[in-house]
């Protein structure tokens, strides 16, 4: 953390909260809102003067609320820079005449009561989300009682009552009688693993956490008994199984079995606990004088804002989403955004390192390169024909085009466009011309397929990343499906315009399928929502129009699901044998009709 | 022993089991339970794993499906959402549909028959009622045969010698 306030390529704002980010990659314009700190950073030695004669006490964060600082105060020893700052919500005040004694005592004269808040500018290229995570708050769970319970603590607690610069000066002692205990219990997966009072997911870091902690209370204590409660130790990493192994040899027991409930016996403030040892099938009771709960970690209460600042999506659990699981995954779906520690998912220390790192390594290469080179498959404006309707900007994942509809004005960074084709599918008036995936390219690909006996086709749009590569993943696994299919693909399945769909039903298709990927993994962010939207409007119209919607269908099959696209394909072939010539020939009459009434509607506005 | 492996479908099919299949046998429900406290035969964690192992008989035959006091304090704690309370009633239904029922059940259908309710309402509480301006309750045997005959009770319980007396 030193280095990095000494770094001289590296400027630190602290107290600080970025307030916007506009451009894209390599133009970033960045606003931050740097908070007043109220001590000249430059000039404070950290000589402690000021905090020795402030009055005001309050509970310190960093210390889990275990034990005080004073209105004047460095968050924790490391903190970088080692300068001294007031929060304000609890100082007595700017008025010398109700306090003023830090100013009074400061020698280098470097406390300022009149600071202002600063709002500071600048360009960068590149930016690095590392914003953490918040860990689990186990007060809901009240069969645990912590918050009403002295004796029951969290992991974070534990850890602080054990550091020799912790609120006991590493005394391990118990919060109501402040002696050292004889027992202590664990509780692993605190609000981990858990549908419905806390995060479905593995927090990843806590069995581990559990196990050093043990460790230390062997080592500080050997006479302490230890018992953990666990449902599986997950001891994945490199030289965590030895871990774990040293562990159960210092006498640490592990039982598998998670307590029902923890009882505290009012008179000696022990903790009772009844919990079924489900390895041996076996009740047993426990008597502790201290319990903790290892609590997982959480995604931070404001990663909504952070998303907004650089329209980030999340994954389901409530993290950041990489551009891909797999093959980008320090990668924000922005270019030129990249991701580095618990911001993305729950992470230990070397896994936050190694992806910081790899982080750092991919900006670089971004800005040492100074050029971006795009994909030419971006999205092209035709200013004349747009009438500023501004589907295309609350279609569009990235925010690439914005449009003023009372100005009537439409700007477009192309920079920003991943190529999805989402606007030129939402566009009513052909203002949006999708390069390499043209209205053109795509309509004569279903002349083509529908040429002759257009009556046992099925006409598959599928998407590149997901559909596409699942029809591969089938033929490579040597899996039959009908030949009846005829694959047309797209970079997204939102690209797929209403008009396709219907003018494959005009050439005499008796099956249209609009696939994509899985709701919540469509390689553009949101994209595929609005095909959602889209094909169930289209089921409306076909109502309407009197063909049956059953004939339009909707599938989400993913790039590995190749079984799952072969058994759609067989399930659709067996509908499309449903669908007789004299059906498709109605369909046919009503769309050609549909598409006459269009074309003067269409002729008379002209006019 | 025979093993019925779409046993764990059949119940995860019912109301309330539908999560039944996501238990990692954490033993939360074990340790929460009142019943497991003064009765070792009833392990919630443990009919669970035998419904997932497919021991039906097993399982339906047994005398401790019926000693679930529907407290939910299982389904409550329950990590995965298992609401086992709800899958207890499920394993119960089926195990009425298929013929084993417990005898306390019966003689519970017994006295429904009898007396169309399970509490006799006698002469002291009835005088109670009137004290407080409520209405005398009279046997209703008919009102509640009705509903044994359309639940269906009458083909699995059928009528004991005795019931035809009253």
């Amino acid at each position: 953390m030193m280095d990095v306030g000494r770094h001289p390529n590296i400027k630190l704002l602290t107290c600080s909260q970025v307030e916007s980010i506009s451009g894209y990659v390599g133009n970033f314009h960045v606003r931050v809102h740097k908070k007043a700190r109220y001590v000249v950073e430059s000039e404070c030695t950290a000589c402690n003067d000021c905090v020795e004669v402030c009055p005001v006490i309050i509970p310190d964060e960093y210390q889990q609320g275990l034990s005080s600082r004073k209105a004047i105060y460095i968050p924790f020893p490391q903190a970088v820079p080692s300068a001294y700052l007031i929060d304000m919500n609890n100082c007595l005040g700017t008025n010398p005449i109700a306090c003023g004694k830090c100013a009074e005592k400061c020698d280098k004269k470097c406390i300022d009561y009149d600071m202002k808040d600063e709002i500071i500018e600048f360009d960068v290229g590149t930016v690095i989300v590392a914003t953490g995570m918040d860990v689990f708050d186990p007060t809901p769970l009240d069969e645990y009682g912590y918050g009403t319970y002295e004796n029951v603590i969290t992991s974070m607690e534990f850890e602080r009552l054990l550091s020799a610069g912790g609120p006991s000066d590493g005394h391990f002692i118990r919060p109501t009688d402040r002696r050292k205990p004889k027992t202590v219990g664990f509780i692993q997966c605190v609000g981990s693993r858990c549908e419905q009072r806390g995060q479905p997911y593995c927090s990843n870091i806590c069995c581990m956490n559990t196990i050093k902690d043990t460790l230390l209370l062997k080592d500080h204590y050997p006479d302490i008994e230890a018992k953990v409660f666990y449902i599986d130790m997950r001891a994945f990493g490199k030289g965590f199984e030895d871990l774990f192994k040293r562990s159960k040899e210092a006498g640490v027991q592990y039982i598998r079995g998670i307590p029902g409930e923890i009882i505290e016996d009012s008179k000696t403030r022990n903790l009772k606990i009844l919990v079924e040892d489900t390895t041996a099938n076996k009740m047993e009771e426990h008597e502790f004088e201290m319990m903790v709960l290892s609590v997982g970690v959480t995604p931070r209460l404001d990663m909504p804002e952070v998303q907004k600042l650089l329209t980030l999506s999340k994954t389901p659990d409530g993290f950041f989403m990489e551009a891909h699981p797999k093959l980008k995954p320090v990668d924000a779906p922005t270019s030129g955004v990249f991701f580095a520690g618990c911001a993305e998912a729950p992470k230990d220390v070397k896994d936050s390192v190694t992806q910081a790192s790899a982080a750092a390594a991919r900006a670089e290469t971004l800005l040492a390169a100074g050029k971006v080179k795009l994909e030419a498959i971006t999205s092209e404006l035709n200013a004349d024909l747009c009438r500023f309707c501004t589907i295309c900007a609350q279609a569009c994942p990235y925010k690439a085009i914005t449009v003023d509809p009372k100005k009537k004005t439409i700007s477009y960074i192309e920079a920003l466009c991943k190529g999805c084709g989402t606007c030129g599918a939402e566009c009513r008036f052909s203002a949006i011309k999708m390069k390499h995936f043209t209205d053109e390219q795509i309509v004569s690909q279903i002349d083509t397929y529908l040429e002759e006996d257009s009556y046992d086709k099925v006409i598959i749009f599928a998407c590149n990343w997901c559909s596409y590569a699942g029809a591969d993943t089938c033929g490579g696994a040597r899996l039959q499906y009908p030949p009846s299919s005829r694959l047309i693909r797209t970079m997204c399945s939102g690209r797929v315009d209403e008009k396709f769909v219907l003018h494959a039903f005009r050439k005499g298709a008796p099956m249209v399928v609009v696939s994509g990927c899985h709701y919540v993994d469509c390689h553009y962010i949101d994209a595929n929502r609005w095909t959602q939207k889209r094909v169930e409007k289209l089921w409306d119209k076909l109502e309407r129009l009197g063909i049956r919607p059953e004939r339009l269908l909707l599938e989400w099959i993913s790039a590995a699901e190749g079984r799952r696209f072969a058994q759609t394909m067989q399930d659709i072939e067996e509908l499309r044998k449903k669908v007789t010539k004299e059906e498709i020939e109605h369909t046919i009459k009503i769309l050609t009709e549909e598409e006459e009434k269009e074309r003067q509607k269409q002729e008379k506005l002209k006019k | 022993m025979k093993l019925s492996p779409r046993f764990k479908y059949e119940i995860a099919k019912e109301f309330g089991g539908e999560n039944l299949k996501l238990c990692f046998a954490c033993g939360i429900c074990t340790a929460s339970c009142p019943i497991r406290e003064i009765d070792e035969k009833y392990n919630p964690r443990r009919i669970i794993r035998m419904v997932l192992l497919g021991m039906k008989q097993r399982v339906l035959n047994s005398d401790f499906i019926w000693l679930c006091s529907s407290c939910y304090a299982c389904t409550e704690r329950c990590p995965q959402g298992v609401r086992f309370t709800e899958v207890m009633n499920a394993i119960k239904n089926l195990a009425v549909k298929e013929g084993y029922i417990h005898p306390a059940f019966a003689q519970q259908l017994h006295i429904l028959r009898q007396f169309g309710r399970l509490y006799e309402i006698d002469e002291f509480d009835n005088n109670k009622r009137i004290a407080f301006g409520l209405p005398k309750v009279e046997k209703t045997k008919g009102f509640t045969k009705k509903i044994i005959e359309i639940a269906g009770l009458n083909n699995i319980i059928p009528r004991r010698e005795d019931d035809k007396n009253v």
